[in-house]
């Protein structure tokens, strides 16, 4: 352990115990948790990490893709062409060429939401251990245990599926498809840079919010076919919260909605284009007042909405052992987490796309890195204040969470849409 | 081809979900299958190139009402029932509303069976429709509109008058003075 924590010389002189090299953030942090803070070469290395994992998969590979589907579709006309004889009808090959096309669209974006599941864990483990300075994952890979998440994977797949006896079977099997199927539906219209997104939607941002919510009858089905108290506290829970934190989350949406007159995603984002005075970013989280409290309302609806804490009273592990996961093991239960992950994802897209400018650079001369650097950057920037959040906040009681809904987000989400009305009359 | 088969698939979902709602005996599965009939009738609006009324089907429909439905049949606590009848009295009246009904909506279909859309409709169906909706709504159509949000606003001021609670004495049982009345 010698080697993990190189000893600190005390230096009368100087009067602090000294050391070769300083991290920044080391500079003001207590003496007791330097040692972790020297490990945060980790936590920058897996932010620059987790950019290209997923990056390279989306912003990189779907350059290609509309040569990869001309491709295709010559590939298809050639065939018709000198294979008449099988009498496949005229529509038939063009059919094939664009159900392949989506096939692929679908296995990316599934391989995104995997990998953020692989990645995200990981880093959420190393942020809450850095937070509370202790050391978290280390030994598994090498490299501050890099490979604990994948080796984690491969032990829920080994793992016993076990299923309590008085269980309703088909339910509780069904219980994880429902919850991760909307997941992945959900991020069909998602802009992963400018104008990249698996389908052009025309009611794209509602769309994503709309089938998000579609998860919670899944969870509903794990709360109640795991014929358990806890269990069917926890969906009951999780079904009053959703419910009720869809209204300000959608109406937190409307004056950004307001601003640019369409609901598709491509053009909010490119109305977020552009600078006033030439250097300051015209990103809707600064259409002072309506846009920033807009970004937070949405902000906060969104930790709601992904159960994350402080609003994880469904899986309150104090009060309801695990809640609606409670009898659930080995790849269903991971089934849960991907899906929670794919959620917070998909919330820091749509805080980036909705209120931090899409792919829009923060200032004129950084629009040269391509656009989906500044979407990914933006996402993960949120995705990190998600963990911040549920690091340093207590979890609300059961009462106080609705609450807040009610006579505090909601009123205010009214008010926003009032006041971005006022702005109109402005600009 | 594939809007054909989707359209199809998703119509079966909508009917066969539909006819386990009413026949199965575990009032849970009948909630779930409500909600999967709901999703099949956005199905069908999506394949209909209608965008907005499948997202706020499924907005309102699968997230909002299904959710409560299923909500409120897990509180009611008993589940199932394998001795209840499945049909009443009535059974012939709803057969009857159901045929006029259906009839009704052939009547209206019978302009459109059997024809493939032609290519202005498919051209005008391809592009945005949510700002001429939008339009509509508050424009042409703004007093019906209007007329079915004072609906609306009615049947959420009624049910917020039937939940609530009578005005309770002043003091709780701690004697500390409460919350007045249950609203």
């Amino acid at each position: 352990m010698s080697e993990l924590y190189p000893k600190p010389v005390f230096s009368k002189k100087a009067g602090r115990l000294l050391k070769t090299r300083l991290w920044p953030t080391e500079r003001w942090a207590s003496p007791w948790s330097q040692p972790q803070y020297r490990r945060s070469a980790g936590m920058l290395a897996g932010i620059i990490f987790g950019i290209l994992l997923v990056g390279v998969v989306v912003g990189e590979l779907s350059k290609w893709g509309d040569l990869l589907y001309r491709l295709l579709l010559t590939g298809t006309a050639w065939l018709h062409q000198t294979l008449p004889a099988y009498g496949a009808p005229a529509g038939f090959l063009g059919d094939a060429a664009d159900i392949t096309w989506i096939s692929f669209k679908v296995i990316v974006i599934v391989a995104v939401i995997n990998l953020n599941g692989l990645w995200a864990v990981w880093w959420e483990r190393k942020l809450s251990a850095h937070m509370q300075s202790r050391l978290g994952p280390m030994y598994a890979g090498g490299f501050h245990g890099w490979a604990q998440t994948a080796l984690d994977a491969v032990k829920l797949l080994l793992k016993e599926d076990a299923r309590p006896a008085d269980a309703d079977g088909a339910v509780h099997r069904l219980a994880p498809v429902v919850v991760i199927v909307p997941a992945v539906l959900a991020f069909a219209p998602v802009l992963f840079g400018k104008e990249l997104a698996a389908a052009k939607l025309d009611v794209g941002a509602l769309y994503v919010l709309a089938v998000s919510g579609v998860s919670v009858i899944g969870i509903v089905m794990a709360g109640w076919a795991s014929n358990n108290k806890f269990s069917l506290l926890g969906g009951l829970r999780s079904a009053a919260q959703v419910v009720s934190y869809e209204i300000p989350r959608i109406f937190a949406v409307v004056p950004v909605l307001m601003f640019v007159g369409s609901l598709d995603l491509a053009v909010i984002d490119q109305a977020q284009q552009g600078y006033w005075w030439g250097f300051f970013p015209r990103w809707f989280v600064f259409w002072f007042p309506a846009g920033p409290l807009a970004f937070l309302l949405f902000l906060i609806a969104s930790l709601a909405e992904t159960n994350r804490v402080p609003f994880d009273i469904p899986e309150a592990e104090s009060e309801l052992v695990a809640g609606f996961m409670t009898e659930y093991s080995g790849m269903k239960w991971a089934l849960f987490f991907l899906a929670e992950y794919a959620y917070v994802l998909l919330a820091c897209f749509m805080l980036s796309v909705f209120f931090l400018g899409g792919g829009a650079a923060p200032l004129p001369f950084l629009a040269i890195v391509p656009s989906w650097i500044w979407m990914l950057a933006k996402a993960l920037a949120m995705m990190f204040l998600f963990m911040w959040l549920r690091w340093t906040l207590p979890r609300f009681r059961v009462d106080q969470l609705m609450d807040f809904n009610w006579k505090f987000l909601l009123p205010w989400s009214f008010a926003c849409v009032g006041l971005a009305g006022i702005m109109l009359l402005w600009i | 081809m594939i809007e054909v088969a989707v359209f199809c698939s998703m119509a079966a979902v909508a009917l066969v979900s539909a006819v386990l709602v009413v026949t199965l005996r575990n009032t849970v599965h009948c909630a779930l299958f409500l909600g999967l009939s709901l999703a099949g009738v956005a199905g069908v609006f999506g394949t209909l190139a209608a965008d907005f009324l499948f997202v706020s089907q499924i907005l309102i429909y699968v997230g909002g009402i299904a959710v409560l439905m299923i909500f409120a049949v897990m509180l009611m606590g008993r589940t199932s029932d394998l001795t209840l009848r499945q049909v009443n009295q009535e059974w012939l009246a709803g057969l009857l509303v159901c045929a006029i009904t259906a009839a009704g909506l052939l009547r209206q279909a019978k302009g459109f069976l059997g024809k493939a859309a032609d290519a202005p409709a498919r051209a005008l169906a391809a592009q945005a429709a949510t700002k001429p909706l939008g339009r509509l709504m508050l424009g042409d159509f703004a007093v019906p509109f209007e007329l079915i949000s004072l609906v609306l606003m009615a049947a959420l001021l009624g049910a917020i008058f039937f939940t609530r609670k009578e005005d309770e004495p002043k003091s709780t049982e701690n004697g500390k003075p409460g919350r007045g009345g249950g609203t």
